[in-house]
C-alpha cells in the first residue's frame, strides 16, 4: 500500500515541474466546464422525478390547472377601511393591469378583484359582474366591493381578508424558476402605480427562486472569504508565504476540480451542492497543515529539504490515507440518502476530499522541492523551551483525572440522549430568510389577514366519471372540511361544495336554507353548470375535474412549517379512519407544502442510514488500520460524544432539526474521525519507538508536541473558515456556520481530553 | 329540385356579380366591411335553427362534448335578436335552457332555466366576453359584437384558406371592458363571412385564435358549419352546425318565459 503511494509522491519529488505542469493543465480543463452551470433551487427536486408523491402533484397540477403562484398582498392597517377606498382600489386596478401584461403570468388566470367574476342575487335578477369595476367609483361602491367579496364563500379570506383591510393578487406563473424575475418586474409597477398602501410579495416559489439568487451571492462571498481567512491564518502558522499558497493552491484547485467535475457530469448546483465549495476549501487544506507541521518542525533540524519532506512523508502517509479515505467515506455515506440533491453534495464532497489528499501529498511536495533555497532558510520552528506548554499541561492533567474525565463524558452523553428525544423535525423555506427579510415580513403580514399563503390540496378521487356529483359524496367532503377549518394550523378550506352551496343561496335569492348541498344528482350537476356558465369556466374546474371524477379540497394554512402540514395529515388520516371515506373514493395530498413533508421525512429516516452505515464503515477501516477492534471502538469516541452533543443541544434550544442541520452530521463524522485518527496513529507510533521502555507520560507529552499542534491548527482552520457564513443573510448557512464552531471545538475537546484519558485507563489492554 | 337549381344559379351570379355590383371594391371603407360582416355572420334570413354539436379540450387535454339546439330570430337587420338555446346533452343538463335578448348599445336580456329545481331565472350578465356555455366562445363570439363597440381600421388583402380576405384591425373604444388590446378579423372578400379573427392581449400578444373551419353555402346563404376556438396556452373548443335551415317561420313568443317551462317541440326535434 505504502510502495504504491509512494511512487507518486517520490515522482513529484524528482520531477516538481512536471507535476505541477499536469495540476495546472487539469485544473483548467475542469475549469471549463463551470460556464455551463444550471441552477435549481427547486426544493420539489429533493425528491426523485419518479417519486410517488411527485407524480401524485403533478397529476393534481395538471388535473386542476394549478400552477405556481406569486402572492401579491395589499394592506393598509391605517385607515378604518383598509385598502376599500375608491383610490386605493384604483391604484391596485392599475397594479393588476400591469401584472397581467408580464411575460410569463398566465394572465388568463391571474385571481384578483378586476379578474374575477362574482355572482349575486337581488330579488329575480342573477346578476353575473367582475367584482370591481376597473373605474370606480364612489365610497359606497369600494365597500361593496369588500361586502360582495366577503359574502362569497370562495372569496373571503382568499381575495379579501376576512377583516377586510387587505386583498390579494394571485399571479399563476409559469416556470417556477422565473419567479425571482417576475417579482422583480412586480415591484417595479408598484414603485409605479402603488400609492401609502403597503404591498407585499409572499408564496413558497418567490421564496424558492429568491433563495437561489441570494445563494449564488453568498457563493460568491463566502468562499472567497473563507479562503482569505484560511490563508492568513496559515501564514500566522508557518509565516511562509510560497508554501501558504501553494497549500491554498491545493485547496482551489479542489473545489475547482469537484465543481468542474459536478457541472461537466450534468448536475445542476441545488442549494445544497452551492455548499460543497465552502465545505471543500477548509477540509482540503487539512492534510497541507499536517504536512506543513511536521516539515517545519523537522527542516530545521535536518537542514535538508528531501530528507525532511520524506521523514514527514514517511510519518503522515498512513495516518493521512486513512483520514481521508474515512472522511470521504463519512461525505459519501450521504449517497444513501433518498434524496438526490444530498446525494450529489455527499458524492462529490467525498470525490473533493480524496483529490485533496493526493494533491497534498504530490503538489506540495513538489512545490517545497522548486522553492529557492533562500526562501527556506528562515522557515521552521525555533526551538524554544516553553514550546507547547499549554497543550501539555492539557496532556497531563488527561491522564492524571482519566476516570472524573471519562465520568463526565458518560453524563454529557447521557444528557445530550435525552436532549436528542426533544429533536423537533421541521423546515420550512420561508424561514431560511432572516426574520427581517421582506420576504418573511411580507409572509408574516399576508397570514395574519388571510386565511393562509401556505397551499396544500387533498384530492379525493373515484375511478368513475361523475362519482363526485353523488350528494353522499359531497357530504363527506363538507364534514371532512368542517373538521379540517377547526385544526388551529388550517386558515380555510374550500371545495366544490362551498360553490354548490354559493349557487343555491343565490338560486333562491340569499335563502340560507338552501346554501347546502342538493339531494340529487342532477342538480348538483345543474348548479355547477350554473357556476361554469356564471364566468370564467377554468375557476370551477381547479376545484372538480370536468370528468366529475375528482375533487380538489383546498387547504390554506398559515405557516409553511412541515409539522404544522404534518399534523393536519395526520389528523386527516385518524378522521378518515373514524369516519371512512364512501365507496370507491380515494384521497390523497398534494401542493408544495406537502411535498416538503415529504422530503424531510425521507431525509429524517435516510439521514439515520447514512449516519449509522457511516459509523460502521469508519469503525471497521479504523479497526482495520489499527490492527485491533478496540483501538478502534476508542477511536470512534470523539466523534460519538460530539454527534451526541451537538444534536442534543439542538433538541434542547429549540431548533429545528432541518436541512442544513441534518447535513452536519456527515460532516462531525468525517471531520472528528479526522482527529482521532491523527491521536491514535501518532500515539501508536510513539509508543512503538519507545518500545514499553518509557513511561507512558513521557510518551504524552510527546504527543502533546507536534501532533497536537497540527490537530489544533486544523480545529482552528475549520472554525474560522466557517465564521463567513455568519454574515449571509440565508438561515442554512449561518445555521452550519455556528453549528460548525461548535461541533470543532467540542470534537477537539473530545479528542484531546477524552482520548488520551481512556487510552490512559486501557493503556495495558491496548496492543500496539 | 328545380328550386335549388334556382337558388344555386342565383348564389353562383351573387358570388361573381355582387361585389362588383356592391361598392366601389376600392372604395369600401373599414366600417362598411365590419356591418356587412356583421350581417352576414349573424343576420343570414330572418330567423334560423341549427343543432350545435360542441367538443370542449382543456388544457390538459379533457374532452367534454355538449349538444344543443339553437333557435334565432331577427327582430331587426344589424338590431335587435332573440336567441334560444336548449340544451340535448349530456343527459344532467337535458332540459336547461337559455334565452337571450340580444340588443344593441345596451346590456342583453339573459334567462335561464333549470329544470332540476323548476326555476327560471333572469341573469344579468355585464360581462359579454364571458364564456358561452362553459366553452372557449364568449357571448360575442356567438351573437356577435357590437360593430360600434371598435375602431375598425382596414389593414390590407391577405389569403386566409385560400380565399381573399380583407384584414380589419378593431381596437375597443373602451379598453377597460373587454380582456382584449386589439383583435384582427379576416373577413372574406367574396361573402363577407369572417375566416378568422386574432385576439391580441393586453401586452400585446396573440393569445386566442377563432377561425371558420367549413363554409357551407345551405338554402343560398353562405354559412360557417364548423368553427374553432383555440387558446394559445393550450385549450379549444370547436362547433358543428347541422341541420341548419334559415327563414323557417320563428314566432317571437316562443321567445318567451312560458316556453322555457316547456320547450317548442317542433323546433326542438
Amino acid at each position: 500500500m505504502k510502495k504504491l503511494i509512494g511512487a507518486p509522491i517520490r515522482f513529484s519529488i524528482n520531477y516538481p515541474k512536471t507535476i505541477i505542469a499536469v495540476y495546472v493543465i487539469l485544473t483548467l480543463i475542469f475549469i471549463s466546464f463551470i460556464p455551463s452551470v444550471k441552477v435549481d433551487t427547486d426544493p420539489e427536486n429533493m425528491l426523485s422525478k419518479d417519486e410517488p408523491v411527485r407524480l401524485a402533484h403533478s397529476e393534481a397540477k395538471r388535473d386542476f390547472a394549478l400552477y405556481d403562484s406569486i402572492v401579491v398582498g395589499v394592506v393598509d392597517d391605517e385607515s378604518t377601511e383598509g385598502v376599500f377606498l375608491p383610490e386605493t382600489l384604483l391604484r391596485i386596478a392599475r397594479v393588476t393591469e400591469g401584472i397581467l401584461k408580464i411575460e410569463g403570468v398566465i394572465a388568463s388566470d391571474v385571481f384578483s378583484l378586476i379578474t374575477t367574476d362574482d355572482i349575486s342575487s337581488d330579488g329575480v335578477l342573477l346578476t353575473i359582474e367582475p367584482l370591481m369595476e376597473t373605474e370606480l367609483l364612489s365610497n359606497a361602491d369600494a365597500l361593496r366591493v369588500r361586502d360582495r367579496a366577503l359574502d362569497n364563500p370562495i372569496l373571503r379570506d382568499m381575495l379579501v381578508s376576512a377583516d377586510g383591510k387587505a386583498v390579494l393578487i394571485s399571479v399563476p406563473i409559469k416556470e417556477k424558476s422565473e419567479s425571482y424575475r417576475i417579482s422583480l418586474e412586480i415591484e417595479e409597477i408598484i414603485r409605479t402605480h402603488g400609492g401609502s398602501e403597503d404591498y407585499h410579495l409572499a408564496g413558497l416559489p418567490i421564496a424558492e427562486d429568491t433563495f437561489g439568487v441570494e445563494m449564488f451571492k453568498q457563493m460568491g462571498v463566502s468562499a472567497p472569504l473563507a479562503g482569505l481567512i484560511i490563508m492568513l491564518i496559515m501564514f500566522y502558522f508557518f509565516r511562509s508565504a510560497p508554501l501558504v499558497i501553494a497549500s491554498m493552491a491545493v485547496s482551489i484547485m479542489t473545489v475547482a476540480w469537484s465543481m468542474g467535475f459536478l457541472i461537466g457530469a450534468g448536475y445542476t448546483v441545488h442549494i445544497m451542492s452551492s455548499m460543497i465549495p465552502i465545505f471543500l476549501m477548509p477540509v482540503a487544506v487539512l492534510d497541507s497543515i499536517h504536512i506543513l507541521s511536521s516539515f517545519h518542525e523537522r527542516f530545521p533540524v535536518s537542514k535538508d529539504r528531501r530528507e525532511a519532506l520524506e521523514g514527514t512523508i514517511d510519518e503522515l502517509l498512513s495516518p493521512m490515507i486513512f483520514t481521508s479515505i474515512t472522511s470521504a467515506v463519512g461525505f459519501a455515506a450521504l449517497m444513501l440518502t433518498p434524496i438526490p440533491p444530498v446525494r450529489v453534495f455527499g458524492g462529490f464532497v467525498a470525490f473533493g476530499i480524496i483529490v485533496a489528499w493526493f494533491m497534498t501529498m504530490t503538489f506540495l511536495p513538489a512545490v517545497i522541492m522548486l522553492l529557492p533555497v533562500s526562501t527556506l532558510k528562515s522557515f521552521g520552528a525555533k526551538v524554544t523551551e516553553g514550546r507547547h506548554t499549554l497543550q501539555l499541561r492539557i496532556g497531563a492533567f488527561a491522564t492524571k483525572r482519566a476516570k472524573w474525565i471519562l465520568a463526565l463524558a458518560a453524563v454529557v452523553l447521557i444528557v445530550s440522549i435525552y436532549g436528542i428525544t426533544r429533536t423537533n423535525v421541521n423546515d420550512n423555506p420561508v424561514k431560511w430568510f432572516e426574520s427581517s427579510h421582506p420576504i418573511r415580513v411580507a409572509d408574516k403580514v399576508l397570514n395574519e389577514h388571510f386565511g393562509g399563503t401556505y397551499m396544500a390540496y387533498l384530492i379525493l378521487g373515484g375511478s368513475e366519471e361523475g362519482t363526485m356529483k353523488r350528494p353522499e359524496v359531497l357530504g363527506y367532503i363538507e364534514s371532512l372540511q368542517g373538521h379540517m377549518d377547526s385544526l388551529e394550523s388550517v386558515g380555510k378550506t374550500t371545495s366544490v361544495v362551498d360553490v354548490i352551496e354559493k349557487i343555491g343561496y343565490e338560486l333562491y335569492d340569499g335563502d340560507e336554507s338552501k346554501a347546502r348541498v342538493p339531494e340529487d344528482s342532477k342538480t348538483v350537476a345543474q348548479y355547477l353548470f350554473l357556476y361554469e356558465m356564471s364566468g370564467d369556466p377554468d375557476d370551477l374546474y381547479h376545484l372538480i375535474d370536468p370528468t366529475l371524477s375528482k375533487v380538489n379540497i383546498w387547504v390554506q394554512l398559515k405557516s409553511g412549517d412541515n409539522e404544522d402540514m404534518k399534523a393536519v395529515e395526520l389528523s386527516v388520516r385518524d378522521y378518515m379512519a373514524a369516519n371512512p371515506l364512501p365507496m370507491g373514493i380515494e384521497a390523497n395530498w398534494a401542493g408544495l407544502t406537502y411535498l416538503n413533508v415529504v422530503w424531510q421525512d425521507k431525509m429524517v429516516g435516510g439521514m439515520l442510514k447514512s449516519l449509522g452505515s457511516g459509523a460502521v464503515v469508519v469503525f471497521l477501516m479504523m479497526a482495520f488500520l489499527f490492527r485491533s477492534p478496540l483501538w478502534g471502538l476508542i477511536s470512534m469516541l470523539p466523534l460519538t460524544l460530539t454527534i451526541a452533543f451537538i444534536y442534543g443541544l439542538i433538541g434542547f434550544s429549540g431548533q429545528d432539526y432541518n436541512m442544513p442541520i441534518a447535513i452536519l452530521s456527515s460532516l462531525t463524522l468525517g471531520i472528528s474521525v479526522d482527529f482521532a485518527i491523527h491521536f491514535a496513529q501518532r500515539m501508536r507510533q510513539v509508543r512503538r519507538k519507545a518500545e514499553g521502555a518509557d513511561d507512558w507520560s513521557k510518551s504524552v507529552s510527546v504527543i502533546y508536541g507536534e501532533p497536537v499542534s497540527a490537530i489544533l491548527r486544523n480545529m482552528l482552520v475549520i472554525s474560522v473558515a466557517f465564521l463567513p457564513l455568519f454574515l449571509s443573510s440565508l438561515m442554512p448557512y449561518k445555521t452550519v456556520g455556528f453549528f460548525f464552531a461548535a461541533i470543532m471545538t467540542v470534537s477537539g475537546a473530545t479528542t484531546l481530553v477524552l482520548l488520551p484519558s481512556v487510552m490512559t485507563l486501557f493503556k495495558r489492554q491496548l496492543k500496539l | 329540385m328545380r328550386a335549388i337549381y334556382f337558388k344555386v344559379l342565383m348564389v353562383l351570379l351573387g358570388v361573381i356579380f355582387l361585389p362588383s355590383l356592391a361598392v366601389g371594391e376600392d372604395k369600401i371603407t373599414a366600417d362598411d366591411i365590419i356591418d356587412r360582416a356583421s350581417l352576414a355572420n349573424y343576420y343570414a334570413g330572418d330567423d334560423g335553427t341549427a343543432k350545435i354539436a360542441m367538443k370542449i379540450t382543456d388544457r390538459a387535454g379533457r374532452v367534454r362534448t355538449r349538444e344543443l339546439t339553437m333557435l334565432r330570430l331577427d327582430i331587426e337587420d344589424g338590431g335587435e335578436q332573440r336567441f334560444y338555446v336548449y340544451f340535448r346533452e349530456p343527459s344532467d343538463l337535458t332540459g336547461m335552457v337559455f334565452m337571450v335578448a340580444k340588443k344593441v348599445g345596451a346590456d342583453d336580456d339573459r334567462w335561464l332555466y333549470v329544470p332540476a329545481v323548476d326555476m327560471v331565472k333572469r341573469v344579468a350578465a355585464k360581462d359579454k366576453r364571458s364564456s358561452f356555455v362553459g366553452s372557449h366562445f364568449t357571448y360575442e363570439d356567438v351573437s356577435g359584437r357590437d360593430t360600434s363597440d371598435d375602431v375598425h381600421e382596414l389593414v390590407g388583402i391577405e389569403t386566409v384558406n385560400d380565399r381573399a380576405a380583407y384584414q380589419i384591425k378593431n381596437t375597443p373604444k373602451d379598453v377597460a371592458s373587454v380582456e382584449f388590446s386589439y383583435y384582427t378579423a379576416y373577413i372574406d372578400k367574396d361573402n363577407f363571412l369572417a375566416l378568422k379573427a386574432e385576439y391580441y392581449d393586453k401586452a400585446g400578444r396573440l393569445y386566442r385564435t377563432v377561425t371558420a373551419e367549413e363554409v357551407s353555402v345551405i338554402d343560398g346563404v353562405p354559412t360557417v358549419t364548423k368553427g374553432r376556438v383555440s387558446e394559445v396556452d393550450g385549450g379549444e373548443t370547436t362547433v358543428e352546425f347541422t341541420d341548419v335551415r334559415y327563414d323557417v317561420g320563428l314566432s317571437e313568443s316562443i321567445f318567451t318565459e312560458r316556453y322555457l317551462r316547456r320547450p317548442p317541440r317542433k323546433w326542438l326535434k
